[in-house]
Protein backbone atom coordinates (compact mmCIF):
# COMPACT_ATOMS: atom_id res chain seq x y z
CA UNK A 1 0.00 0.00 0.00
CA UNK A 2 1.04 3.43 -0.28
CA UNK A 3 1.19 6.82 1.23
CA UNK A 4 -1.07 8.73 -0.88
CA UNK A 5 -4.41 9.22 -0.54
CA UNK A 6 -7.00 9.12 -3.06
CA UNK A 7 -10.52 10.05 -1.27
CA UNK A 8 -11.92 12.98 -0.33
CA UNK A 9 -12.00 13.26 3.32
CA UNK A 10 -9.63 15.60 6.01
CA UNK A 11 -7.34 13.13 8.15
CA UNK A 12 -5.95 16.34 10.25
CA UNK A 13 -2.74 16.47 11.26
CA UNK A 14 -1.39 16.63 14.90
CA UNK A 15 -2.16 19.75 16.70
CA UNK A 16 -1.58 20.88 19.93
CA UNK A 17 -4.22 23.14 20.15
CA UNK A 18 -6.97 20.76 21.11
CA UNK A 19 -4.84 19.57 24.39
CA UNK A 20 -3.85 23.51 25.19
CA UNK A 21 -7.29 24.41 24.42
CA UNK A 22 -8.09 22.23 27.14
CA UNK A 23 -5.93 23.51 29.88
CA UNK A 24 -6.41 27.10 29.04
CA UNK A 25 -10.06 27.04 29.69
CA UNK A 26 -9.57 25.23 32.54
CA UNK A 27 -7.33 28.31 33.79
CA UNK A 28 -10.47 29.91 33.16
CA UNK A 29 -12.74 28.17 34.83
CA UNK A 30 -10.12 28.22 37.91
CA UNK A 31 -9.42 32.22 37.16
CA UNK A 32 -13.70 32.59 37.58
CA UNK A 33 -13.65 30.61 41.03
CA UNK A 34 -10.38 33.03 42.26
CA UNK A 35 -12.58 35.95 40.73
CA UNK A 36 -15.49 34.71 42.62
CA UNK A 37 -13.86 33.63 45.94
CA UNK A 38 -11.38 36.16 46.64
CA UNK A 39 -12.36 39.25 44.48
CA UNK A 40 -9.36 39.09 42.27
CA UNK A 41 -10.08 38.70 38.12
CA UNK A 42 -5.67 38.18 36.89
CA UNK A 43 -6.01 34.28 36.97
CA UNK A 44 -9.23 35.04 35.38
CA UNK A 45 -7.56 37.47 32.80
CA UNK A 46 -4.77 35.27 31.86
CA UNK A 47 -7.15 32.02 31.37
CA UNK A 48 -9.19 34.15 29.31
CA UNK A 49 -6.00 36.07 27.29
CA UNK A 50 -4.28 32.33 26.43
CA UNK A 51 -7.63 31.15 25.51
CA UNK A 52 -8.29 33.63 23.16
CA UNK A 53 -4.97 32.95 21.86
CA UNK A 54 -5.21 29.41 21.38
CA UNK A 55 -8.52 30.23 19.26
CA UNK A 56 -6.56 32.57 17.21
CA UNK A 57 -4.36 30.02 16.57
CA UNK A 58 -6.69 26.89 15.84
CA UNK A 59 -8.67 28.92 13.41
CA UNK A 60 -5.72 29.88 11.90
CA UNK A 61 -4.57 26.72 11.12
CA UNK A 62 -8.23 25.70 9.50
CA UNK A 63 -8.49 28.68 7.44
CA UNK A 64 -5.04 27.78 6.26
CA UNK A 65 -6.35 24.13 5.61
CA UNK A 66 -9.59 25.58 4.02
CA UNK A 67 -8.21 28.40 1.90
CA UNK A 68 -4.56 27.84 0.78
CA UNK A 69 -4.34 24.13 1.50
CA UNK A 70 -7.84 23.12 -0.33
CA UNK A 71 -8.31 20.06 1.96
CA UNK A 72 -11.75 21.02 2.13
CA UNK A 73 -13.52 19.03 -0.32
CA UNK A 74 -17.20 19.20 -0.64
CA UNK A 75 -17.76 15.97 1.86
CA UNK A 76 -15.54 18.20 4.02
CA UNK A 77 -17.50 21.01 4.05
CA UNK A 78 -20.90 18.55 4.49
CA UNK A 79 -19.28 17.77 7.16
CA UNK A 80 -19.08 21.37 8.66
CA UNK A 81 -22.75 22.37 7.59
CA UNK A 82 -23.32 19.31 9.74
CA UNK A 83 -21.63 20.38 12.79
CA UNK A 84 -22.74 24.02 12.38
CA UNK A 85 -26.20 22.87 12.20
CA UNK A 86 -25.91 20.46 15.02
CA UNK A 87 -23.99 23.28 17.15
CA UNK A 88 -26.53 26.14 16.82
CA UNK A 89 -29.51 23.50 17.19
CA UNK A 90 -27.60 22.66 21.16
CA UNK A 91 -27.16 26.46 21.10
CA UNK A 92 -30.99 26.43 20.93
CA UNK A 93 -31.69 23.95 23.20
CA UNK A 94 -29.47 26.31 25.83
CA UNK A 95 -31.69 29.58 25.41
CA UNK A 96 -34.68 27.14 25.98
CA UNK A 97 -33.90 26.83 29.58
CA UNK A 98 -33.65 30.20 30.17
CA UNK A 99 -36.66 30.74 29.13
CA UNK A 100 -38.05 27.53 30.82
CA UNK A 101 -37.24 29.28 33.90
CA UNK A 102 -38.61 32.30 33.18
CA UNK A 103 -41.59 31.42 32.08
CA UNK A 104 -41.90 28.80 35.21
CA UNK A 105 -41.15 32.24 37.49
CA UNK A 106 -43.38 34.37 35.83
CA UNK A 107 -46.66 32.62 34.45
CA UNK A 108 -47.49 31.62 38.46
CA UNK A 109 -45.42 34.25 40.49
CA UNK A 110 -45.01 32.97 44.05
CA UNK A 111 -46.69 34.70 47.16
CA UNK A 112 -42.39 36.46 47.77
CA UNK A 113 -42.90 37.92 44.64
CA UNK A 114 -46.26 39.63 45.75
CA UNK A 115 -47.87 37.62 43.07
CA UNK A 116 -47.47 39.88 40.61
CA UNK A 117 -44.92 40.05 37.64
CA UNK A 118 -42.66 42.13 37.22
CA UNK A 119 -42.30 41.48 41.07
CA UNK A 120 -43.40 44.07 43.73
CA UNK A 121 -40.55 47.08 43.50
CA UNK A 122 -39.32 46.13 40.80
CA UNK A 123 -39.27 48.58 37.64
CA UNK A 124 -39.19 47.01 34.36
CA UNK A 125 -37.66 48.77 31.29
CA UNK A 126 -40.24 50.21 28.76
CA UNK A 127 -40.32 47.34 25.60
CA UNK A 128 -40.89 50.88 22.96
CA UNK A 129 -37.86 52.17 24.09
CA UNK A 130 -34.16 51.35 24.40
CA UNK A 131 -35.42 47.57 23.44
CA UNK A 132 -37.70 48.58 20.39
CA UNK A 133 -34.62 50.18 18.76
CA UNK A 134 -32.38 47.41 19.48
CA UNK A 135 -34.94 44.80 17.56
CA UNK A 136 -35.12 47.31 14.43
CA UNK A 137 -31.24 46.54 14.36
CA UNK A 138 -30.95 43.12 14.70
CA UNK A 139 -33.65 42.94 12.19
CA UNK A 140 -32.10 45.36 9.71
CA UNK A 141 -28.57 43.66 10.30
CA UNK A 142 -30.41 39.99 9.42
CA UNK A 143 -31.07 42.28 6.04
CA UNK A 144 -27.43 43.58 5.31
CA UNK A 145 -26.09 39.90 5.71
CA UNK A 146 -28.41 38.35 3.86
CA UNK A 147 -27.40 41.10 1.19
CA UNK A 148 -23.49 40.28 1.63
CA UNK A 149 -24.67 36.89 0.91
CA UNK A 150 -26.09 37.45 -2.31
CA UNK A 151 -23.40 40.02 -3.35
CA UNK A 152 -20.55 36.81 -2.37
CA UNK A 153 -22.77 34.65 -4.45
CA UNK A 154 -23.08 36.67 -7.31
CA UNK A 155 -19.43 37.53 -7.50
CA UNK A 156 -19.64 40.73 -6.37
CA UNK A 157 -17.11 42.08 -3.99
CA UNK A 158 -17.73 45.45 -3.27
CA UNK A 159 -20.84 44.85 -2.40
CA UNK A 160 -20.22 41.97 -0.36
CA UNK A 161 -17.70 44.17 1.66
CA UNK A 162 -20.21 46.79 2.51
CA UNK A 163 -23.17 44.19 3.53
CA UNK A 164 -20.47 43.06 5.83
CA UNK A 165 -19.14 46.69 7.49
CA UNK A 166 -22.99 47.48 7.86
CA UNK A 167 -23.85 44.38 9.20
CA UNK A 168 -20.37 44.21 12.05
CA UNK A 169 -21.63 48.13 12.68
CA UNK A 170 -24.79 47.54 13.47
CA UNK A 171 -23.90 44.33 15.63
CA UNK A 172 -21.67 46.75 17.70
CA UNK A 173 -24.54 49.53 17.71
CA UNK A 174 -26.49 47.10 19.34
CA UNK A 175 -24.12 46.14 22.15
CA UNK A 176 -23.65 49.49 22.94
CA UNK A 177 -26.95 50.30 23.29
CA UNK A 178 -27.64 46.91 25.66
CA UNK A 179 -24.36 48.13 27.65
CA UNK A 180 -25.74 51.38 28.16
CA UNK A 181 -29.15 49.96 29.19
CA UNK A 182 -28.03 47.61 31.73
CA UNK A 183 -25.75 50.65 33.74
CA UNK A 184 -28.94 52.42 33.43
CA UNK A 185 -30.91 49.31 34.58
CA UNK A 186 -32.22 50.12 38.06
CA UNK A 187 -32.27 46.43 39.09
CA UNK A 188 -29.67 44.28 39.28
CA UNK A 189 -29.08 40.21 38.83
CA UNK A 190 -29.25 39.56 42.76
CA UNK A 191 -32.70 41.52 42.35
CA UNK A 192 -35.04 38.81 42.47
CA UNK A 193 -36.04 35.92 40.56
CA UNK A 194 -36.86 39.01 37.82
CA UNK A 195 -33.08 40.13 37.57
CA UNK A 196 -31.85 36.97 37.41
CA UNK A 197 -33.84 35.73 34.63
CA UNK A 198 -33.71 38.84 32.90
CA UNK A 199 -29.79 39.51 33.34
CA UNK A 200 -29.24 35.58 32.35
CA UNK A 201 -30.73 35.76 29.62
CA UNK A 202 -30.32 38.91 27.98
CA UNK A 203 -26.96 38.38 29.07
CA UNK A 204 -26.26 35.36 27.36
CA UNK A 205 -27.60 36.42 24.24
CA UNK A 206 -25.08 39.90 24.20
CA UNK A 207 -22.49 37.36 24.53
CA UNK A 208 -23.90 35.64 21.93
CA UNK A 209 -24.26 39.02 20.22
CA UNK A 210 -20.61 39.55 20.57
CA UNK A 211 -19.36 36.24 19.28
CA UNK A 212 -21.62 36.83 15.97
CA UNK A 213 -20.06 39.98 15.88
CA UNK A 214 -16.47 38.83 16.02
CA UNK A 215 -17.21 35.84 13.89
CA UNK A 216 -18.74 38.43 11.14
CA UNK A 217 -15.82 40.47 11.39
CA UNK A 218 -13.10 37.49 10.74
CA UNK A 219 -15.35 36.90 7.56
CA UNK A 220 -15.14 40.86 6.72
CA UNK A 221 -11.45 40.45 7.28
CA UNK A 222 -11.38 37.32 4.97
CA UNK A 223 -13.27 39.12 2.59
CA UNK A 224 -11.63 41.65 2.20
CA UNK A 225 -8.10 39.15 2.09
CA UNK A 226 -10.48 37.04 -1.07
CA UNK A 227 -10.31 33.99 1.10
CA UNK A 228 -13.88 33.72 -0.20
CA UNK A 229 -14.62 32.68 -3.81
CA UNK A 230 -18.98 32.81 -5.38
CA UNK A 231 -19.28 28.94 -4.54
CA UNK A 232 -17.12 28.50 -1.42
CA UNK A 233 -17.62 30.80 1.33
CA UNK A 234 -19.24 28.29 4.38
CA UNK A 235 -17.29 30.54 6.59
CA UNK A 236 -19.09 33.51 5.99
CA UNK A 237 -22.56 31.18 5.65
CA UNK A 238 -21.88 29.39 9.04
CA UNK A 239 -21.20 33.26 10.67
CA UNK A 240 -24.20 33.88 8.71
CA UNK A 241 -26.55 30.95 10.87
CA UNK A 242 -24.96 32.26 13.72
CA UNK A 243 -26.20 35.94 13.30
CA UNK A 244 -29.63 34.55 12.40
CA UNK A 245 -29.86 32.42 14.96
CA UNK A 246 -28.69 35.57 17.80
CA UNK A 247 -31.12 37.56 15.75
CA UNK A 248 -34.26 35.38 16.11
CA UNK A 249 -33.34 34.34 20.11
CA UNK A 250 -33.90 37.98 20.43
CA UNK A 251 -37.13 38.28 19.11
CA UNK A 252 -37.93 35.48 21.63
CA UNK A 253 -36.45 38.03 24.28
CA UNK A 254 -37.91 40.46 23.21
CA UNK A 255 -41.40 39.41 22.97
CA UNK A 256 -41.51 37.38 25.84
CA UNK A 257 -39.44 39.01 28.60
CA UNK A 258 -39.10 42.72 27.30
CA UNK A 259 -43.10 43.11 26.01
CA UNK A 260 -45.31 40.35 28.13
CA UNK A 261 -42.96 40.31 30.87
CA UNK A 262 -43.47 44.48 31.39
CA UNK B 1 14.85 58.00 10.30
CA UNK B 2 11.87 59.41 11.91
CA UNK B 3 10.79 60.98 8.67
CA UNK B 4 11.51 57.47 6.80
CA UNK B 5 9.59 55.92 9.08
CA UNK B 6 6.51 58.75 8.74
CA UNK B 7 6.80 58.37 4.96
CA UNK B 8 6.00 54.70 5.09
CA UNK B 9 3.37 54.79 7.09
CA UNK B 10 1.68 57.42 5.66
CA UNK B 11 2.45 55.75 2.08
CA UNK B 12 0.98 52.35 3.30
CA UNK B 13 -1.88 54.25 5.19
CA UNK B 14 -2.68 55.82 1.47
CA UNK B 15 -2.77 53.36 -0.67
CA UNK B 16 -4.65 50.86 1.49
CA UNK B 17 -7.31 53.55 2.14
CA UNK B 18 -7.31 54.49 -2.20
CA UNK B 19 -7.39 50.50 -2.32
CA UNK B 20 -9.81 49.89 -0.32
CA UNK B 21 -12.35 52.95 -1.00
CA UNK B 22 -11.90 51.63 -4.42
CA UNK B 23 -12.74 47.95 -3.68
CA UNK B 24 -15.65 49.32 -1.63
CA UNK B 25 -17.00 51.65 -4.22
CA UNK B 26 -16.74 50.36 -7.82
CA UNK B 27 -17.78 46.99 -8.47
CA UNK B 28 -14.95 44.34 -8.03
CA UNK B 29 -15.71 40.91 -8.37
CA UNK B 30 -14.12 37.90 -6.88
CA UNK B 31 -12.86 36.19 -9.79
CA UNK B 32 -13.27 32.50 -11.21
CA UNK B 33 -14.01 29.87 -8.12
CA UNK B 34 -12.76 27.14 -9.90
CA UNK B 35 -9.81 29.55 -10.45
CA UNK B 36 -9.68 30.31 -6.36
CA UNK B 37 -9.92 26.90 -5.20
CA UNK B 38 -6.42 24.91 -4.78
CA UNK B 39 -5.03 21.51 -4.06
CA UNK B 40 -7.73 18.35 -3.88
CA UNK B 41 -10.80 21.35 -3.62
CA UNK B 42 -9.84 21.92 -7.17
CA UNK B 43 -8.79 18.60 -8.81
CA UNK B 44 -12.44 17.39 -7.05
CA UNK B 45 -13.84 20.18 -9.22
CA UNK B 46 -12.31 20.13 -12.37
CA UNK B 47 -13.31 16.73 -12.58
CA UNK B 48 -16.99 17.98 -11.82
CA UNK B 49 -16.39 20.47 -15.02
CA UNK B 50 -15.02 17.38 -16.92
CA UNK B 51 -18.78 15.51 -15.98
CA UNK B 52 -17.43 13.00 -13.43
CA UNK B 53 -19.41 13.78 -10.26
CA UNK B 54 -17.37 10.22 -8.47
CA UNK B 55 -13.79 11.39 -8.79
CA UNK B 56 -13.00 9.14 -5.76
CA UNK B 57 -15.14 5.94 -7.24
CA UNK B 58 -16.40 5.85 -3.66
CA UNK B 59 -19.89 5.46 -4.84
CA UNK B 60 -21.57 1.85 -4.96
CA UNK B 61 -20.92 0.42 -8.62
CA UNK B 62 -23.58 -1.71 -9.72
CA UNK B 63 -22.13 -5.46 -10.88
CA UNK B 64 -21.69 -6.68 -14.19
CA UNK B 65 -21.66 -9.73 -15.74
CA UNK B 66 -19.01 -10.46 -13.91
CA UNK B 67 -18.12 -13.88 -15.07
CA UNK B 68 -14.53 -14.99 -15.42
CA UNK B 69 -14.20 -13.84 -18.24
CA UNK B 70 -15.83 -10.45 -17.95
CA UNK B 71 -14.91 -9.83 -14.11
CA UNK B 72 -16.53 -6.43 -12.42
CA UNK B 73 -13.76 -4.04 -12.70
CA UNK B 74 -12.68 -2.40 -9.44
CA UNK B 75 -10.85 1.08 -9.70
CA UNK B 76 -8.15 1.79 -7.37
CA UNK B 77 -4.89 3.83 -7.94
CA UNK B 78 -3.49 1.50 -4.77
CA UNK B 79 -2.16 -2.37 -5.05
CA UNK B 80 -5.23 -3.51 -3.38
CA UNK B 81 -8.89 -2.75 -2.40
CA UNK B 82 -11.31 -3.46 0.20
CA UNK B 83 -13.98 -4.38 -1.64
CA UNK B 84 -17.92 -5.63 -0.64
CA UNK B 85 -20.13 -7.64 -2.53
CA UNK B 86 -23.93 -7.60 -1.60
CA UNK B 87 -23.69 -11.09 -3.31
CA UNK B 88 -28.18 -11.07 -3.39
CA UNK B 89 -30.31 -8.02 -4.21
CA UNK B 90 -32.18 -8.92 -0.45
CA UNK B 91 -29.01 -9.32 1.41
CA UNK B 92 -28.63 -8.15 4.89
CA UNK B 93 -25.10 -8.48 5.16
CA UNK B 94 -22.28 -7.17 3.01
CA UNK B 95 -19.04 -9.78 1.83
CA UNK B 96 -16.14 -7.99 2.53
CA UNK B 97 -13.08 -9.06 0.99
CA UNK B 98 -9.42 -7.84 0.33
CA UNK B 99 -8.99 -7.73 -3.91
CA UNK B 100 -5.19 -7.45 -5.02
CA UNK B 101 -3.59 -6.16 -8.26
CA UNK B 102 -3.40 -9.20 -10.25
CA UNK B 103 -5.36 -11.35 -8.46
CA UNK B 104 -8.73 -11.96 -10.22
CA UNK B 105 -10.96 -12.77 -7.48
CA UNK B 106 -14.29 -14.48 -7.06
CA UNK B 107 -16.49 -14.15 -4.07
CA UNK B 108 -18.46 -16.95 -2.13
CA UNK B 109 -21.39 -16.12 -5.10
CA UNK B 110 -19.83 -16.68 -7.78
CA UNK B 111 -18.97 -13.22 -9.16
CA UNK B 112 -15.80 -12.22 -10.28
CA UNK B 113 -13.39 -8.89 -9.51
CA UNK B 114 -10.52 -7.59 -10.66
CA UNK B 115 -8.63 -4.38 -9.95
CA UNK B 116 -7.38 -2.18 -12.22
CA UNK B 117 -5.51 0.88 -12.17
CA UNK B 118 -6.81 4.33 -12.30
CA UNK B 119 -4.43 7.18 -11.43
CA UNK B 120 -5.41 8.84 -8.03
CA UNK B 121 -7.48 12.31 -8.45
Amino acid sequence: MSNHKNHPYHLVDISPWPLLGAFSAMLTMLGMIKWFHLYNNNLLMIGLLITSLIMYQWWRDIVREGTYQGLHTLVVTKGLRWGMILFITSEVLFFMSFFWGFFHSSLAPTIELGMLWPPKGIQAFNPLEIPLLNTLILLTSGLTVTWAHHSLMENNFSQGLQGLIFTVTLGIYFTILQGYEYIESPFAISDSIYGSSFFMATGFHGLHVIIGTTFLLICLIRHYLNHFSSTHHFGFEAAAWYWHFVDVVWLFLYISIYWWGS
Amino acid sequence: MASLCRRIVTSTARNHVLSTSYRMASKVTMGDPLEHATGLEKRELLAKVAGNDNPFDIKVIKRGPGSKAQPNEIPSAFDARLVGCVCEEESTSINWMWLHKGEPKRCECGHWFNLVHKAPV
